[in-house]
């Protein structure tokens, strides 16, 4: 167990490694002059010289990646280029919100996925169970951008029971939420389905049964409970995957999230702002990620059999 | 390559399936799901209507008529005008053609290189394998939309470069998923035989491990295709992809969501007909797996 999480932490740090050259790196990978872009064609040669001895990019390659990833380790990402304002302030501005947007997604996603799971498995080849899958596939065919602004249009706009998008307060953050939480909650569905079939076919189901136990006792204390292991490590990865999902989900209903934040930087081509958006979202997404593995291997140790094959 | 000659019988010997065996069968299941003929024929139909557009569409897709500027589903615009009279209906079937070209062509890109790493990393492997999969780890680490906001970021919003950004962005994981196909036939008895007895490593891999990919690649292959018609409408919503006046769905989706209290239509039919496609592509795609991958789970 512990060689499994030594080894798991070590690789995660790797990838962190990598990453953080990826984000150095992304200024560098611009076709022609990233200053020039920066600051547009009409830039004097002196603006573009005290920009370019501003970021650093008049120095060795290698000296300006010691440079950022030691400034990196004491919280300094960079000075935001359209507002002055530090990149790290700016991020953990709208962090809270993006969280906020993916946990409470994550919950919708749990209760609709575990639900139809159960549901379709309980029913297994009816009617039922062949609408639960159509609507896993439906979920991950529909866009999470359309979806949302059809929830807009039918309970903000037709029924007026939710605001228009522009707040962030809690009955702003139902419709995003659901909107999140309905497409990530097809996996969720899909393996708790396919979970329980399996494990429904089993003895001890069937010796539950014939002691006359009642369907729900059995399908709630005796089947899910052995059935939730890889499902808790799929929320856990989904969550990872729903921090990401919010960029869109944020532009619909103008969440003031990491999302919106990374557009805007995008589109005024403001790069210590897009390269500190994507260290910070790569370390957020790989702690987690090592997070949930070390939890699964915790809470069902065969999981480190599984390691070897990576 | 005389001596390869001499030994090209037993290599087909030993090779575990005929080729065309293998696509007679595939095509007879196939043809037997109903969801896949069902499915093919409607893919079919909607890439006619993309190549037929000008026949087919009702006016010029960036016509404007002043006098029904954002006017409902009527007889002259079965589907309505958007808020410079452009005829939804005709934008929607021009749409078919961008929306298509372009993700077919991101999923070339996931689909040349993406087999091409796979396929070396697995062959190969040692230090070569550690190393391209290491940067396919570092890649992945990262959301895709992420990895594609930051590709559109280096080269600027356009609708080509969005195509690039979804297709790189797809790469690691498919390598991931071909290298992993690709590792089970490399422990295969046939390809060390074949190594034994000399064969060439280009002959390797053209003959024994493509043909042995094919039924992963293919699937992988139509799954990958819903997932670049999301992501390049989804940068066109955002306003990174498809720049106006372009017909692609995405940007129309965006233009919808700015009148979607005046007019349902302009955010409704762009979005039916992406996740009609989509929803057609992942069903066959699932076809597609219960064939060639009968034992993973969806």
């Amino acid at each position: 167990m512990k060689h499994f999480i030594i080894n798991r932490v070590l690789s995660g740090i790797l990838v962190i490694f990598g990453i953080s050259v990826f984000s150095f790196l992304l200024i560098h990978f611009i076709p022609g002059d990233p200053v020039k872009i920066m600051l547009g064609i009409n830039a004097s040669p002196e603006q573009v010289e005290k920009l370019n001895h501003h970021l650093g990019l008049d120095k060795p390659l290698l000296v300006q990646y010691w440079q950022y990833i030691t400034n990196a380790f004491q919280g300094d990402f960079g000075t935001s280029l359209k507002t002055g304002r530090p990149v790290l302030i700016e991020i953990l501005d709208r962090f809270p919100e993006t969280v906020k947007l993916a946990i409470f997604g994550l919950f919708v996603a749990v209760v609709i996925g575990v639900s139809l799971g159960i549901v379709a498995a309980k029913f297994k080849d009816s009617f039922i169970d062949k609408m639960c899958t159509a609507f896993a596939t439906l979920g991950i065919s529909i866009p999470s951008f359309w979806l949302g602004i059809l929830l807009v249009l039918v309970f903000s706009v037709k029924l007026a029971w939710f605001p228009i998008a522009n707040g962030t307060g809690f009955r702003d953050l139902i419709l995003p939420a659901f909107t999140l939480g309905v497409v990530a909650s097809t996996m969720i569905m899909r393996l708790t389905r396919n979970g329980m079939v399996e494990v429904l076919s089993n003895d001890y189901i069937r010796t539950a049964r014939a002691k006359g136990l009642d369907d729900g006792l059995i399908l709630f204390r005796h089947a899910l409970r052995n059935v939730l292991i890889p499902v808790v490590t799929v929320i856990g990865l989904q969550l990872a995957a729903l921090l990401g999902g919010t960029v869109i989900i944020e532009q619909v209903f103008n969440w003031p999230g990491l999302g919106t934040l990374a557009i805007g930087a995008i589109m005024s081509r403001d790069f210590p702002l897009i390269q500190g958006i994507v260290l910070f979202m790569g370390v957020m997404y790989v702690t987690i990620n090592i997070l949930v593995d070390v939890l699964y291997s915790i809470i069902d140790p065969r999981v480190e059999m599984g390691t070897k094959e990576a | 390559m005389a001596k390869l000659e001499t030994y090209k019988p037993i290599q087909a010997r030993v090779a575990p399936k005929d080729p065309i065996k293998i696509k007679s069968d595939t095509l007879r299941k196939l043809l037997k799901d109903k969801r896949a003929v069902v499915c093919i024929l409607f893919l079919v139909i909607v890439a006619l209507i993309g190549i037929l557009a000008p026949l087919l569409a009702p006016f010029d897709p960036e016509e404007q008529f002043y006098e029904s500027i954002l006017q409902g589903p009527s007889k002259e615009h079965l589907l309505g005008t958007d808020a410079i009279g452009r005829d939804v209906l005709s934008r929607l079937v021009y749409g078919v053609r961008v929306t298509l070209t372009v993700s077919m062509l991101a999923v070339a890109i996931t689909f040349f290189l993406g087999t091409f790493i796979g396929l070396l990393s697995a062959y190969v492997g040692g230090w070569l394998d550690n190393v391209l999969m290491r940067i396919m780890d570092i890649l992945l680490a990262l959301p895709s939309i992420i990895l594609a906001l930051a590709i559109v970021a280096i080269l600027g919003p356009s609708l080509t470069n969005a195509m690039i950004a979804v297709g790189v962005a797809s790469i690691p994981g498919f390598a991931r998923l071909i290298r992993g196909a690709a590792l089970s036939i490399k422990s295969s008895g046939f390809v060390e035989a074949s190594r034994s007895i000399g064969s060439s490593h280009s002959w390797i891999l053209r003959r024994q491990f493509l043909p042995n990919v094919a039924g992963v690649l293919l699937v992988y292959t139509t799954l990958f295709i819903g997932v670049a018609i999301l992501d390049t409408a989804a940068l066109s919503f955002i306003g990174l992809g498809a720049q106006p006046p372009t017909p692609e769905w995405g940007t129309m989706l965006s233009e919808g969501k700015n009148y979607m209290y005046d007019a349902w239509w302009l955010a409704t039919f762009p979005g039916i007909a992406i996740t009609i496609v989509v929803f057609s592509v992942n069903f066959l795609g699932d076809a597609l797996r219960d064939i060639f991958d009968p034992k993973s789970t969806r």
